[in-house]
């Protein structure tokens, strides 16, 4: 049966120590909840990476292109001659492109975002109400109860205050 | 900033905040329904009235068609520039002193852009066929012609304003959630849905300073552009004082200037009716005053070189046009703008005038009243100084109608900045207490947290 522990700190360099200790008894499922981003969390925890720009570059290379089309298009589809000047021109349309560029590269980040921080939560998850004001929790997921109860043996040693089972709330 | 000695623990800032959301005094709702009634007598009323007597209810007439309404577009568009980009210009060099004003600095964008976008809507004699101005299949077989600087403004002010938008949420996604955890009923459901069950994991963290770095190199351009653009419509057409190529970085140096004065306005006011002394301190108030120094001496450059190059160009039109600006009948006006932007400012060389908070608020306000002058004066002396003389015996001076409605776009911008106040955590939580101390065994910041 899947449990977890979690183990309450004042202090984050105590979490993060916590944390990385954790990480060498080989438990994998860790999350360190804190009221502010704290540094260091890469060196407990492993280096992370985020596809988040990728969704940045490619929704501003659909916003560059789609802005392009947009212009060019409407100018192909109502014919507006002026002055001999050219239906497709490249200096006013690039402003549109450039807008639309960093209009799509901002919605691309936006989903980015959502998507890799896996919000809007749907399902329950692990959380610590104290840790939006002003502790730091570690919180680890295991697959079985004894597992959960060495976790919770590591949480005490380094010094965390309460060590249990989290209130399991929407977040 | 508020110090490595500063008393203040974690939990503090939690109380603060959450006590500006939800307590609330008869003083804040005898300002809101002032500021609401304000909006509907001196914005919606006068533009009902013009809609229902026409566009000539405002006193614009050949070759005077801008008006005020241009003016106050310019201006509100002027005002949303330092909010957003001062922000990400101080997230990407981390300067820690943004951090407890930069959210209501970007809400001062977004609702300044809000009020720009009705300005156009009044200024249209007929607002309901706006919809024109996009690009969709319809009936006429008419499409929007891209080639026009308007358009460039459409996709422009758009664009700013989704921007504007996501970034101030992104940024409050974890005070929500910290509010969330301390409100009931409503309240709670409201920040419930805003904080998208934001926990404050590692992961999460990771993930929104990615993205919020991210969204800050994206809206630094962004917001250079919109102001450029909103001077191409002026710049691309060929009358006299307006077709210069400085009109861009004139117009970008002149927002980012009246938006960082607007900015030390709404630091003044947050400061002193939502008791946040604690959190807003001389130092935001100091630096800046150094930055509105900086950038008056920028526009002051920028002002010399326009009548230079007015001057210098020898061309009859451009001449009367400059001398019209300088001597003519808005002489005094320019003048105004000369003291109030050019040379008051001057004042902020002196660290006591920039931490003396009533001085800075009244030369904020005046530097804001200088800046619309200015705008006034880029609409009113062109028009009315044209190549063919016939035109020149015009004087425009706005109407009740439109001096009513600019009255009024200022009792609306109060308005929505007033609904904000109790909405969005007017100071960032999490960024505040970054900037603390963290709990070390023995600080007060650790007995805060037994």
């Amino acid at each position: 049966m899947a449990s977890n522990a979690v183990g309450l700190f004042r202090n984050p360099d105590a979490a993060l120590a916590a944390a990385g200790r954790l990480k060498a008894a080989g438990f994998a499922a860790l999350d360190l909840i804190s009221p502010i981003p704290l540094h260091g969390v890469e060196e407990a925890l492993g280096k992370k990476s985020s596809v988040i720009k990728r969704f940045t570059f490619f929704g501003a290379l659909f916003g560059g292109l789609s802005g392009f089309a947009l212009a060019a298009g409407t100018a192909v589809l109502y014919l507006h001659p002026t002055g001999g000047r050219p239906i497709i021109p490249f200096p006013p349309f690039l402003i549109i492109t450039y807008e639309m560029t960093i209009l799509c590269g901002i919605l691309g980040t936006v989903l980015g975002f959502l998507i890799s921080a896996r919000l809007p939560v749907i399902r329950e998850r692990v959380y610590v109400p104290e840790a939006a004001v002003d502790k730091f929790a570690v919180t680890v997921s295991c697959e079985s109860l004894e597992r959960a109860q060495r976790a919770a043996a590591i949480l005490r040693e380094a010094g965390g205050e309460i060590v249990g089972a989290a209130s399991s709330r929407e977040g | 900033m508020q110090a490595k000695s500063s008393p203040i623990s974690y939990a503090d800032v939690n109380n603060d905040i959450v006590r500006s959301l939800v307590v609330t005094g008869p003083k804040y709702y005898i300002t809101l329904a002032a500021a609401i009634s304000l909006t509907l007598i001196c914005y919606f009323f006068p533009w009902f009235y013009q809609l229902y007597y026409g566009i000539g209810a405002a006193g614009m007439n050949h070759p005077q068609v801008w008006g005020t309404y241009l003016a106050s577009f310019i201006f509100w568009i002027g005002l949303s520039h330092s909010g957003t980009l001062l922000s990400c210009v101080l997230h990407l060099t981390n300067s820690a002193w943004r951090k407890a004003m930069y959210r209501s600095a970007e809400a001062m964008t977004l609702f300044s852009l809000m009020v720009a976008a009705s300005m156009v809507a009044v200024h249209l004699g007929r607002p309901w066929f706006i919809h024109w101005s996009l690009p969709y299949p319809n009936q006429m077989e008419m499409w929007p012609n891209f080639r026009s600087p308007l358009l460039f403004d459409v996709m422009a002010i758009t664009t700013y304003l989704t921007g504007s938008s996501i970034f101030i949420y992104m940024g409050s996604i974890p005070d929500f959630a910290a509010v969330r955890d301390r409100t009931t009923g409503w309240r709670h459901y409201m920040y419930r849905l805003l904080s998208l069950g934001w926990r404050g994991t590692d992961t999460e963290w990771h993930r929104l300073g990615w993205a919020y770095t991210f969204l800050a190199v994206l809206i630094i351009p962004l917001a250079v552009s919109v102001h450029s653009i909103v001077s191409w419509d002026f710049a691309l057409s060929v009358v006299p004082a307006l077709h210069l190529t400085i009109f861009a970085p004139y117009f970008v140096v002149g927002a980012i200037y009246s938006g960082t004065a607007g900015i030390v306005t709404v630091m003044f006011v947050l400061r002193k009716y939502m008791k946040f002394e604690k959190y807003i301190t001389e130092l935001h108030f100091d630096n800046l005053g150094k930055l509105l120094l900086a950038l008056s001496l920028l526009w002051t450059y920028i002002n010399m070189l326009e009548v230079f190059t007015g001057w210098y160009s020898g061309e009859s039109a451009e001449l009367e046009a400059l001398e019209y600006k300088l001597f003519g009948k808005y002489g005094p006006l320019y003048w105004e703008m000369i003291l109030f932007c050019a040379v008051t400012p001057l004042l902020c060389m002196f660290k006591r005038f920039r931490t003396s908070f009533v001085p800075m608020l009244i030369l904020s306000i005046a530097i804001n009243i200088g800046m619309y002058t200015e705008r006034f004066l880029i609409v009113g002396t062109s028009l009315s100084r044209k190549y063919l003389p016939d035109a020149w015996n015009s004087l425009y001076v706005p109407s009740v109608v439109e001096l009513s409605i600019l009255a009024g776009s200022v009792a609306l911008f109060c308005t929505l900045f007033l609904i904000f106040v109790k909405i969005f955590p007017s100071v960032s939580i999490y960024e505040v207490k970054e900037t603390l101390p963290a709990p070390e065994k023995g600080s007060p910041q650790w007995q805060a947290t037994q």
